[in-house]
């Protein structure tokens, strides 16, 4: 099977260049070890700010685990051990001075199976504002229509704000974990295969929610799914068994791939 | 050497699959005759028996109501064929109220109208004739008049008891406490008007009485201040039965025990058991749930924690009397004695909390149940996916905040399964309470009007202990076992309601996680 | 976005402190509940050893651990003897302590409670796992948990007041029960195989459960109704009367029959409860497998489910006889609590749990006789745990090797 992702017709804009890019992320020698089994070896990459960077990679090459080491969500688990360094705008986030709710305020996550709490769709999205507290109600109604507008919701879910969340179907609800994210404003949204679960309608509606979000924040997406990762990112790094085997611009990766492991990866002749 | 025809089967799936089937209709059949048994002994018990006037072929009369037909027990081997046991109350004439009477010597049975049942305070139940009601020694009414008369009186008689516990309840009890607490010229003035008062409704109740007959023609005369009661039991209709009945339900949960629990009500025990049973959830809850979310939610997830969780679900099958033993040890002798010697030492030796009391049955049946309740909780807690917990650190909750407002909500139905069934496992709990604090007879509730209000160190009733004590310690078992029976039948009630709604629950739960999207 | 307010910082930091505060809370309240859970075990450890340590002065009659569990000879024996009576009545008695009587009262209980409760248990759910209709299931499961909820003093006193009168009444009644009720459940379903098409349809396996009970009860009836002949013919006229002469059987109205029932009838709920677990959790393909090879669900039953399930059906039967050793309310009701060592099923026997029910109230504080029941509480203890425990481990490895054979989750 031969699965030659189309160039995407908007690609003929600026070339791209990670490394005129100012970057938002930094991640700097990341390794890190479930137990004694390593997951992410020697990992040096920098995210782009106001793009979408994709990784991708076979299953259990470390792409879901780097994902959640930038937003602290390993320190669940005290399995896990690191090493290297991760900078959010410039800032190491394991620092003893960063709160990790702070951080993961800032870093925002949405992940595979759409969560949403059960309770409103109203609560739902207002459940990280009323986490930070100090806002009118007002306001917080404002905050609450602005999200649900940005992830394209707010038309579908108006007249029923106080409906529950899991009345809503699948790739709503996805949207509505999206929008509960951005009432909290955060600067780095990441995706952890965000429409691996959706039709491809709902699928459709993800991505172009995707492209329209990077004006405002940094989105970082780990998919299995290349066209997807062709379709929506700028960047795109490949991982394979915890090591980086090939970052940049995606179309270069798609269409001209440095290295034959790539190649082999995105033709589909994986051993 | 393939056999030619294979074997036929003739029994479909043999012989076994119905002993295994037989083993299921047998189980349910022994709990549905449990529980006819219970509703039927227990609940006909306050259906007005019909008197039989029974005539005997050598002369003799008895009237009584049917209780049971046996074959002759070992004693009176001599009779053959069937006995029938009647109860002929009567304690006072007869120096028993039961009589067991061959069936064969019976000659003749009616139920006459006119044979009224009284319930006295004293000698057990009366069944013979109303001959008259006398007031001062001057005839009220005789005969077939005196009947409506003794109706008349006895309501009379109840306005006269209210009186007297309101001036009980309002003036007497009141000044007394002002006395106690000093000498009160006033208060001992009006204390004798009070008393003076009540002597006088006393002495006004005493003017009644009542000449009865039996039914053998012995007479009686009956204080009617001591009946409780009187019903025409083959007089009444359907209608009047069903009333009777549901007075007799009443009377039986809101009245107190008397005749050494034999009569009367089983209120205090009630009472008893659900305060206890309150005490407890409020103390295991909090205990519960903590225990819980710790194993679940904080601590390390090792090899320890898994050793602990098993630990925890093996204390839930350790016998509940190594519990009272526990709580007998720990909380009675050792903190109680304790307390005691700190705080109540103007009371020893007597002991104050050093002895079993509510707090230390509760105390003993929280502990008893916190497996339960840990259980129960841990299983809700391990249901909700982790994606709702990394959903609510996504957007920056601290732990507390993620437990409080995601997972603590989406728990509560599975914790309050849990506290359901614990506390149905301790309303059903007899053995350790044993040790620690019931009480065969407990006049006073635990809870009452003097400060602090509930005493946790009084001892209390116990409907699972009331039906122990009363069959097997009582001293006339054939009249109080109706008693038992509806005491059982209420316990069994209460537990039943309280699995149905954990089961109900349950389901709900179970429902609801089912909804989680699955996309 | 970045630069926060002063007030929202401390906020922050509020609720740092706040989590961090509930947090080490909830690890000592953790700790602090499983620790006094726990502290059951060590308490009574450490009320025990004295009896062994060095004894306190106190203590008068000192007991060494063989005067507890070997025959010793008492005044007014030959032989040595058992005997439990921890209470004098006067100056020159000496109190006797030989556990020995009460170990075997309580395992004697135990096992009449198994002889009746583990057949049923595993019969109930071997048809409620194999045959039953699903629509019958859901309601029997629940009732039959209802059943486990029934308390233990409720249960007693039916058998102690009800049953046990009733029995030793209608002595041979009750055995034509036990010996007709097997015979006559078999001829049911020989008589099924019997029936019309149309009629099996109506009265399908799957409900046996349910209308096999009037049937049931056609046959107590006539086991009573046949007892009078049946007591006449063999027994010659009295079972009772037999049972002594011929057996030396004295039969004792509260016994180790009738306390089997009771408990039997309250334990036998968690056994199936478990057993039927785990029974319906063997992997569907397994018994597939057995039955396209032409096996009929009884004998896929043998050859294939109860070997995959027999690990959980053990530990069903354990908890059901961790149960049973502890349960105090219905060995004290219809036991006698006579402290008896006899093999005869119509002798009454004293367990433990009952023995320190009764007489714990009134044991001296801290003396011998407290102790020892406390050990005897020790070994309750001790017996559940392990017992529980092994029934644990044992269903943890058995739900891994279902998850291996790629079964049900």
């Amino acid at each position: 099977m031969s699965v030659f992702p189309q160039p995407r017709t908007s690609s003929i804009g600026p070339i791209l260049d990670v490394d005129r890019e100012a970057s938002c992320l930094e991640i700097e020698g990341l390794s890190l070890a479930y137990g004694d089994k390593p997951a992410l070896r020697g990992l040096a990459l920098r995210v782009p700010r106001h793009r979408v960077t994709a990784f991708i990679g076979p299953s259990g090459c470390g792409k879901s685990t780097l994902l959640r080491a930038l937003n602290r969500l390993h320190d669940l688990n005290e399995e896990v051990r690191h090493e290297g360094r991760i900078l959010l705008e410039g800032q190491d986030i394991h620092a003893p001075e960063v709160a990790v709710a702070e951080l993961r305020r800032r870093v925002g996550m949405v992940f595979q199976v759409p969560n949403p709490f059960p309770m409103s769709i109203y609560d739902n999205v207002a459940f990280g504002l009323r986490l930070l507290g100090g806002m009118r109600r007002r306001q917080m109604d404002d905050v609450v229509e602005w999200a649900l507008t940005s992830a394209a919701l707010w038309h579908e879910v108006k007249d029923r704000l106080r409906a529950s969340a899991w009345s809503l179907s699948g790739g709503q609800q996805q949207r509505l974990v999206i929008a509960r994210t951005l009432a909290v404003r955060p600067e780095v949204l990441l995706l952890d295969e965000p429409a691996s679960a959706l039709d491809p309608i709902s699928t459709l509606k993800i991505e172009e929610l995707i492209r329209n979000l990077k004006s405002q924040l940094t989105l970082v997406l780990v998919t299995h799914n290349m066209q997807q990762a062709a379709r929506v990112s700028d960047y795109t790094a490949f991982l394979q068994e915890g090591e980086l085997v090939e970052y940049g611009p995606t179309d270069d990766l798609f269409t001209n791939p440095r290295l034959r492991r790539t190649e082999n990866y995105i033709t589909g002749r994986m051993a | 050497m393939m056999p030619r025809v294979l074997p036929r089967r003739r029994w479909g799936e043999g012989p076994w699959p119905w002993l295994a089937a037989g083993s299921v209709a047998l189980s349910l059949l022994a709990l549905g005759a449990l529980l006819l048994l219970l509703a039927g002994r227990g609940l006909g018990h306050f259906w007005p028996a019909p008197v039989a006037l029974v005539e005997l072929e050598n002369g003799h009369r008895l009237a009584g109501e049917a209780v049971k037909e046996e074959p002759p027990g070992e004693e009176a081997s001599g009779t053959r064929g069937r006995e029938r046991l009647y109860r002929t109350a009567n304690r006072d004439l007869d120096a028993g109220s039961w009589t067991w009477v061959a069936l064969e010597a019976i000659a003749d049975v009616s139920h006459p109208s006119e044979l009224v049942v009284l319930e006295r305070r004293r000698w057990g139940d009366f069944i013979g004739r109303l001959v008259a009601v006398e007031r001062d020694g001057r005839a009220l009414g005789e005969g077939a008049s005196a009947w409506p008369v003794l109706q008349a009186r006895l309501d009379a008689l109840q306005a006269l008891r209210d009186e007297q516990a309101r001036l009980r309840r309002e003036s007497i009890l009141p000044l007394a406490a002002r006395l106690a607490a000093g000498p009160d010229a006033e208060a001992s003035r009006e204390l004798a008007l009070a008393n003076a008062r009540r002597r006088a409704l006393q002495a006004e109740a005493d003017r009644d009485r009542l000449v009865l007959e039996s039914v053998d023609g012995r007479r009686l005369e009956q204080p009617l201040a001591e009946v409780v009661r009187a019903w025409r039991p083959n007089a009444m209709s359907p209608l009047e039965k069903l009333a009777a009945w549901g007075q007799g339900v009443w009377r039986f949960l809101s009245e107190g025990p008397r005749a050494a629990n034999t009569a009367g009500g089983v209120w205090p025990a009630i009472f008893g058991t659900v305060l206890m049973v309150l005490l407890m959830s409020v103390l295991v809850t909090p205990f519960g749930v903590l225990a819980a979310v710790y194993l679940n939610e904080v601590a390390h997830q090792g090899r320890l924690t898994r050793l602990v969780r098993i630990a925890v679900r093996n204390l839930a099958g350790v016998p509940s009397i190594v519990y009272g033993v526990f709580g007998l040890g720990v909380f009675v002798h050792g903190i109680g004695g304790s307390l005691d010697g700190w705080f109540f030492e103007e009371a020893l030796p007597s002991p104050t909390f050093g002895t079993g009391g509510l707090l230390w049955a509760s105390l003993t049946l929280a502990l008893l149940t916190l497996p339960v309740v840990i259980v129960a909780t841990e299983e809700g807690l391990a249901r909700i996916p982790d994606h709702q917990r990394e959903g609510a650190l996504a957007l920056g909750a601290t732990r507390l905040e993620m437990l409080a407002r995601v997972v603590l909500p989406m728990a509560a139905p599975a914790m309050l399964t849990g506290v359901i069934l614990a506390v149905a496992r301790a309303a059903g709990e007899v053995a350790p309470l044993m040790l620690v604090g019931v009480a065969k007879l407990a006049p006073q509730v635990p809870v009452d009007g003097d400060f602090p209000f509930l005493h946790l160190d009084r001892k209390f009733m116990h409907l699972g202990y009331h039906i122990f004590d009363t069959a097997f310690h009582g001293g006339d078992v054939q009249a109080a076992l109706p008693l038992v029976y509806a005491t059982a039948l209420l316990l069994v009630l209460v537990i039943l309601v309280l699995n149905l709604t954990a089961i109900f629950l349950r389901h709900h739960l179970k429902v609801r996680h089912g909804a989680l999207p699955r996309v | 976005m970045s630069d926060p307010s002063p007030s929202l910082h401390l906020r922050q930091r509020l609720r740092r402190g706040r989590d961090r505060l509930a947090t080490a809370l909830i690890t000592a309240g953790g700790i602090g509940v499983v620790a006094a859970l726990l502290a059951i075990g060590v308490f009574l450890v450490v009320e025990v050893l004295p009896l062994f340590w060095p004894a306190p002065a106190d203590t008068g009659a000192d007991v060494s651990w063989q005067a507890l569990w070997l025959p010793q000879s008492y005044e007014g024996y030959d032989a040595p003897q058992h005997r439990w009576q921890p209470t004098v009545t006067s100056a020159e008695e000496r109190p006797q302590y030989g556990m020995t009587p009460l170990v075997w009262g309580t395992l004697k209980a135990a096992a009449w409670a198994l002889v009746i409760a583990v057949p049923l248990a595993l019969g109930a759910a071997i048809h409620s796992a194999l045959f039953m209709s699903r629509r019958l299931r859901s309601r029997i499961k629940p009732t039959l948990e209802l059943m486990e909820a029934l308390p233990g003093v409720v249960i007693g006193f039916i058998a102690g007041l009800v049953l046990a009168p009733w029995v030793e009444r209608h002595l041979a009644g009750a055995l034509a029960m036990v010996v007709l009720l097997p015979p006559g459940v078999l001829i049911a379903g020989w008589g099924w195989t019997r029936l019309p098409a149309p009629l099996r349809r109506g009265l399908p396996l799957g409900w046996a459960g349910l209308w096999l009970i009037p049937w049931l009860l056609v046959l107590v009836t006539a086991a009573l109704a046949l007892a009078p002949w049946l007591e006449a013919g063999w027994f010659g006229g009295d079972l009772r009367g037999w049972l002594e002469t011929r057996l030396g059987l004295e039969y004792a109205s509260r016994n180790a029959v009738i306390v089997g029932l009771a408990m039997g009838f309250a334990v036998m709920p968690s056994i199936y409860a478990l057993a039927e677990d785990a029974l319906s959790g063997v992997p569907a393909s397994l018994a597939e497998g057995a039955q396209a090879l032409g096996a009929t669900r009884w004998q896929t039953l043998w050859q294939v489910m109860l070997p995959a399930a027999s690990p959980g059906v053990f530990s069903a039967v354990m908890i059901g006889a961790g149960r049973a050793v502890g349960e105090t309310m219905i060995v004290l009701m219809a036991s006698g609590n006579a402290a008896l060592m006899t093999l005869s099923p119509f002798d009454g026997m004293r367990s433990m749990a009952a023995s320190i029910a009764i007489e714990l109230p009134e044991a001296a504080l801290g003396g011998t006789h407290y102790r020892l029941l406390l050990l005897a509480a020790l070994a309750l203890f001790v017996f559940t745990f392990l017992v529980n425990t092994l029934a644990e481990v044992v269903r943890v490895r058995l739900r891994r090797r279902y998850r291996r054979l790629g079964g049900a989750p």
